[in-house]
């Protein structure tokens, strides 16, 4: 048993810490501010490989593993939460259903411009009578020759202010519910798909999320992903994958916020010393400590599983439910410990404090989680 | 062409250093390893010379130490270099500069470089005496503190930084080595497709005790950190009395005002 990350690994992660240390870090509050990540930044992220990091290089991505992108998520987060949510969306929820469940041609056609950043990728499930409960989704499709035809509406949609390349499901039938579903690969350029409103947010701002219309838009039929009926399971199967994503987000915040709070607690000094001396101070800083460390663990375990081709859904879904409440807790803790000035945008952790709280609702709340693992235990 | 970059992997330069069980060396234990800086623009300086001429220089990258300076190799390998040695010794730091070059002559010897990039000097030890002896004992053109480098027609013209800010232009004939400074280039970032890429390159291992021939000339002595230095001064008083006293000690402890 080895706990420790392989050299090709530690290559990876220096690589990874410089880039975001210098291209991301000086501008995360910018970011936050503007609610937009630059297009340059998204530009050099591509040119970096993070838009495809374990897609395989037959189809433009880095081919590396899926702990490589899991670091990859975790160092940008942790300067800047709305990054890691791009790059994990784009990722986990648009690449990798295309590659899992798409066609050799559908692979050919829509990878490439993907994985390099060109285009960027989202994942449109969430509709506003159906968000947890997945299967009760009530966009439609109907076959016409060639073509189908969707109508209906998304919200909450990661990345899809980009108007670039979409996973979205659909349902032939809703009394059917979750079998009625399909998957399709859409152009956010189509005809009929209106960008209703991108939303005001308490975190992730630098990240689109964003509503759709969808009025008889004409997908041409050869973008069906798998097989009808298949849509249900290619997203709970997504969804599955994604959360080692949104877990190395959670992650990497808070380890962002206990960074801040580690120096900052040595350097403020209040009764003529620094406040890491105070007890109340250093119980604070093992107990956040303790808890990134067993998410840290959790979430490079599911990702090794996945890397092994071993069945990872249990430890999928425990790692983004421990790293998430991680991140809360060490966020709300790094406020704590830096006091008044905490509270003030100047000191970074409470931006931290507003981006981490996402990570405990999307790609699947923490209770759904809860239910995925209790269902696991007593199956 | 055939071109070789010296490398070295040096501690964090933000780690607490604290003298080992020996006293003439720091514990290396629980530091954070990282290619040295200077080292990093010389491997940018020897990819782009690469690129100029078309991709047709072979750069091979090389790193003396222990198991963990595969990762320098590594990303030096993702930056651009075609192939690494790593020469293997448990412990370079009780090697003086005369035996580190030395063993890079030997290795260079039977490889036959027309072009040897380095740093300038490595972060931790800092002699900046490696580069310009294996240029010695190669019998190489030398120059050193590049912050400018041009090559056309087999000659360097290299921009060095002298002492007060000065700059010099140096003209070298290959074979040479030339030695890099802050300001030369900016390193490129490894990409994750080319550190992929990098996993498929080849990495001789060369054990230390087949290269090394040379008997050390100089040791380390002790390794101990500065003594603490007094608090400063705190002055007291209203603005004008606080001027006052500041202007009395530039003028009396400095030179600043004279």
């Amino acid at each position: 048993m080895n706990f420790e990350l392989s050299q090709d690994h530690r290559v990876l992660q220096d690589a990874v810490r410089d880039f975001v240390e210098k291209e991301i870090k000086p501008i995360a509050a910018q970011i936050d501010e503007e609610h937009q990540i630059p297009d340059t930044l998204v530009r050099k992220m591509g040119e970096m490989g993070f838009m495809g990091s374990y897609l395989p290089e037959q189809y433009g991505g880095a081919g590396l593993d899926m702990l490589s992108y899991a670091i990859v998520v975790e160092e940008v987060s942790k300067a800047c939460g709305s990054s890691g949510v791009l790059i994990s969306a784009h990722t986990s929820l648009c690449c990798g259903p295309i590659y899992t469940f798409g066609t050799e041609e559908q692979k050919k056609k829509w990878l490439p411009a993907l994985n390099s950043g060109d285009i960027i990728g989202c994942f449109l499930l969430t509709e506003p009578d159906a968000g947890s409960d997945a299967g009760a989704i009530a966009t439609t499709y109907r076959r016409e020759g060639d073509e189908f035809v969707l109508n209906g509406s998304k919200i909450f949609i990661t990345n899809g202010g980009y108007r670039g390349t979409g996973v979205v499901f659909a349902t032939s039938d809703k009394s059917l519910k979750h079998k009625g579903v399909s998957a399709f690969i859409i152009d956010l350029r189509s005809h009929g798909v209106e960008i209703l409103k991108n939303e005001k947010k308490l975190g992730i701002r630098g990240s689109y999320t964003t509503a759709f219309a969808l009025d008889n838009v004409r997908i041409p039929a050869e973008n069906l992903l798998g097989q009808e009926g298949q849509g249900f399971k290619i997203a709970m199967d997504t969804l599955n994958g994604g959360r080692i994503g949104i877990a190395s987000q959670a992650l990497g915040i808070a380890e962002g916020a206990f960074e801040r709070a580690l120096a900052y607690s040595k350097e403020r000094k209040q009764f003529g010393a620094p406040i890491c001396d105070l007890q109340a101070i250093q119980f604070k800083l093992a107990d956040m400590w303790a808890k990134i460390e067993i998410s840290k663990l959790m979430t490079y375990k599911a990702a090794w599983l996945k890397d092994n081709k071993k069945n990872y859904t249990m430890e999928s879904a425990m790692c983004k439910m421990l790293a998430s409440e991680a991140a809360t807790f060490v966020s709300h803790q790094a406020i704590q410990i830096h006091g008044g000035y905490g509270f003030i945008c100047d000191y970074e952790v409470e931006r931290m404090y507003r981006d981490a709280k996402i990570t405990e609702i999307y790609e699947g709340t923490n209770e759904v989680q809860r239910v995925v693992i209790s269902k696991l235990l007593l199956s | 062409m055939k071109i070789l970059v010296c490398v070295k992997q040096v501690p964090d330069m933000e780690s607490r250093f604290k003298p080992d069980g020996s006293g003439t060396w720091f514990e290396e234990a629980d530091l954070a390893f990282r290619m040295n800086e200077y080292d990093e623009y010389a491997v940018e300086q020897a990819v782009q010379l690469k690129e100029q001429l078309g991709n047709e220089p072979e750069v091979t990258v090389l790193s003396i130490g222990p198991d963990r300076v595969n990762e320098a190799i590594k990303k030096a390998l993702a930056m651009g270099c075609d192939r690494g040695a790593h020469i293997q010794d448990p412990a370079p730091q009780g090697k003086d500069p005369w035996q580190i070059a030395s063993i890079i002559t030997q290795f260079a010897q039977g490889e036959g470089f027309d072009l040897i990039f380095t740093g300038m000097q490595s972060q931790d030890r800092g002699s900046a005496q490696v580069g310009v002896l294996v240029a010695e004992l190669l019998g190489f053109a030398c120059a050193t503190t590049l912050v400018g480098f041009a090559y056309a027609d087999g000659v360097i013209t290299a921009k060095r930084e002298l002492e007060g800010g000065i700059k010099g232009i140096a003209k070298l004939r290959l074979p040479a080595v030339v030695t890099c400074q802050l300001g030369l280039n900016i390193p490129r970032y490894p990409t994750l497709p080319n550190i992929m890429k990098a996993k498929k390159k080849e990495i001789l291992a060369i054990p230390v005790a087949d290269l090394l021939k040379e008997e050390a000339v100089a040791s380390t002595a002790r390794f101990y950190p500065p003594a603490r230095k007094g608090g400063g001064i705190v002055l007291e008083g209203d603005v004008g009395n606080l001027v006052e006293q500041l202007y009395g000690i530039l003028k009396e402890k400095t030179t600043v005002l004279r």
